[in-house]
């Protein structure tokens, strides 16, 4: 590697050394409690598949460069040089972490692993070297947030096909629009993915609930977070926040997408309007009463798998399980307690790489398919687009025997009148 | 012999607190200068008082309980131990009636405590051999674990000496008086350098000094970085 991209790296490097990061990077004590608390070592007990193996991959390279210890006596840390070798091992550190923070959970000190692997990726993505797909994801979304104006007509023709499926489910009154867009002062700005499923469900149960809502021009999903690119995170984001700003919103309600619920909750900074969940805005109808849902629709045992981002790292645990009291009398946890669930294996950009990860992602996610079968359930309910994808996946590949769902599409298919 | 003593019991003992103490504000103040990530970085489900679960977790370790008991007990009693025995180093110096509530004789803990400390330190170590914390260790790992344990080793030996063998030339009377003159600036070992186990004293400074000025490099300094980190977790 030459200097001129070592010292590039570098600058990305310090770039990342918040207060926070630092205390991460200067704290392990390599005890090995987060060892098998990863799924992936877990799954396939091999030491570079450790939380700790892998943030000691970085942590090698801040001690090489930004540390005393590692100037003067390297050897007593094995401070490591930034080097070809170092971003081969860096490469696979950052994308065999799907970023779930189970291990977070176990660790004495709370480090955060999925905060040092984003260094990883910041480093990859700064020698070129990041999985390219990603990148090329994150810069399509971003030239849509910049010429959308262009692409509007074609996106309203689009939910024009969708309009009849949507009355299917919920019958609205005449001269009423099935899916508004651009609605000024609505009272939810609805994010959805591209792709009927994210939007038809949600569409039929915002209207069931008489809500004065509008849909977002905007994918929600956002591959800048998952390249670990800070400011491609942002533009992302920014898009739907100058959206929701310029229609005057009053919440902003994210569908079952993890990471782009918890970039726009968490981790984007305070908003003038309110962040939600699709599946706390179902659980808000239904408490209010403003939604009906058909109890016997689902007569098989149903069980629900937390998306990581949404439940452990965002906080929505209650809300689904509220909503699925309501949609059946025969639930089944999965984990005693939630922020100890296993990962489905899919997060941190992995179900995006599709095919490239597919051995991996089977792999590394034997102990998920095991925990789904202790359950017995027939119906593996979940409310992430990775974690759909991912699970349906697992449920071919270790025959499951489940059906995989989405929980809002639960919730619109019970609607009553 | 002489010289090599007394720079071990006094210049060098000078030397180590002053890098220990140097070094633990070095890092904090460049840990402190370092811009705030502004977003959060918790586990949910929360719990409030946030700092009050922080303190929890640093200090009853509920993840390593649920993960792995034994080393769970084994950090309990290892980190309780060293509390104890931080006690007992600042009884030989001062008279501290507080800790008295239970009477005790100084040193504490009847010799066991390095017992319970040097079983614990070698636990530590050997499970070091084992994967995957074998692969996870770095030499810093191995090296603060053998020199604690050196420290301890002729620590304790000092007491079981007294205690077990009835070497009575010197005990805590003599260390108080050495550590009193140390903190006065006026040094004196006299009263430490007579006896014939004077060397597992001037072993255990060595040993000690050298765990000092390691501290604040090492990932010792998780002792210090542990209650700010586990509220990082807490929010």
């Amino acid at each position: 590697m030459d200097k001129q991209l070592q010292d590039k790296l570098l600058e990305l490097f310090t770039g990342k050394l918040s207060r926070q990061v630092q205390l991460y990077l200067d704290t392990c004590s390599r005890c090995g409690v987060c060892s098998d608390t990863c799924h992936v070592y877990a799954s396939m007990p091999i030491p570079k598949y450790t939380p700790a193996y892998r943030a000691e991959v970085v942590r090698r390279i801040f001690k090489k460069y930004f540390k005393a210890q590692g100037k003067l006596l390297p050897v007593l840390g094995e401070a490591k040089i930034l080097d070809e070798t170092a971003l081969d091992e860096l490469k696979e550190a950052a994308y065999s972490c799907t970023g779930c923070r189970r291990c977070m959970v176990y660790c004495p000190f709370g480090i955060d692993t999925q905060q040092i692997m984003s260094i990883a990726k910041l480093l990859l993505i700064g020698a070129n070297s990041e999985p390219e797909i990603l990148t090329m994801l994150a810069d399509m979304s971003i030239s849509k947030g910049e010429s959308i104006e262009e692409s509007k007509e074609r996106f309203i023709e689009g939910l024009k096909r969708l309009e009849t499926d949507v009355i299917d489910k919920w019958k609205i009154k005449a001269g009423k629009t099935p899916i508004p867009t651009d609605a000024q002062n609505a009272d939810i700005l609805y994010v959805a993915l591209a792709g009927a499923h994210s939007i038809v469900p949600a569409a039929a149960i915002f209207n069931a609930a008489g809500e004065n809502w509008s849909l977002s021009f905007f994918e929600a999903v956002n591959f800048g977070a998952f390249v670990g690119d800070p400011a491609k995170t942002k533009l992302i984001s920014d898009r739907i926040v100058n959206e929701a700003k310029r229609l005057k919103v009053k919440e902003v309600s994210i569908c079952e997408c993890g990471t782009a619920f918890r970039v726009m909750k968490h981790l984007s900074g305070p908003q003038p309007f309110k962040v939600s969940s699709l599946t706390e805005v179902h659980a808000r109808y239904l408490r209010e009463g403003r939604i009906k849902l058909d109890q016997s629709k689902f007569d098989l045992p149903v069980t629900y798998h937390d998306p990581c981002q949404m439940a452990r790292n965002a906080g929505v645990i209650d809300d689904p399980r509220f909503i699925l009291q309501h949609l059946t009398d025969d639930f089944r946890e999965m984990a005693p307690d939630p922020k100890y669930n296993w990962c489905c294996g899919g997060g941190g950009g992995l179900v995006a790489l599709g095919e490239e990860t597919l051995d991996f992602r089977m792999k590394s996610a034997r102990v998920k398919a095991d925990q789904v079968k202790k359950t017995g359930a027939k119906i593996l309910a979940t409310a992430c687009e990775n974690c759909h994808t991912q699970l349906s996946d697992l449920n071919d590949h270790y025959k499951m025997n489940v059906e995989v769902k989405f929980l809002s599409s639960m919730v619109a298919d019970a609607l009553v009148h | 012999m002489d010289t090599i003593y007394t720079l071990i019991l006094v210049p060098m003992v000078y030397l180590a607190f002053f890098v220990f103490f140097a070094g633990i504000i070095w890092r904090i103040t460049a840990l402190i200068r370092k811009p705030k990530l502004p977003t959060t970085l918790k586990i949910y489900p929360e719990k409030k008082p946030a700092i009050l679960w922080a303190l929890t977790d640093t200090f009853f370790l509920p993840g390593v309980r649920r993960n792995n008991p034994v080393l769970w007990f084994f950090l309990m009693v290892f980190h309780l131990c060293l509390l104890l025995l931080f006690i007992g180093h600042l009884e030989l110096v001062w008279d501290l009636p507080m800790f008295q509530m239970i009477p005790h004789e100084i040193f504490l803990g009847n010799g066991f405590l390095g017992i319970i400390l040097s079983v614990s330190l070698l636990f530590f170590l050997f499970r070091r051999f084992i994967s995957p914390t074998k692969d996870l260790s770095v030499p810093e790992d191995y090296f603060v674990l053998i020199l604690l344990f050196l420290t301890v080793i002729f620590g304790s030996e000092m007491d079981w000496a007294r205690r077990w063998y009835a070497y009575e030339e010197m005990g805590p009377a003599e260390y108080r008086a050495y550590l009193q003159t140390l903190l006065a600036f006026k040094p004196d070992i006299g009263d430490v350098n007579i006896s014939g186990h004077s060397f597992m004293l001037v072993l255990h400074v060595f040993f000690g000094n050298l765990f000092l000025m390691v501290f604040p490099f090492s990932n010792l300094m998780h002792s210090i970085f542990a209650i700010p980190l586990n509220k990082l977790r807490r929010g």
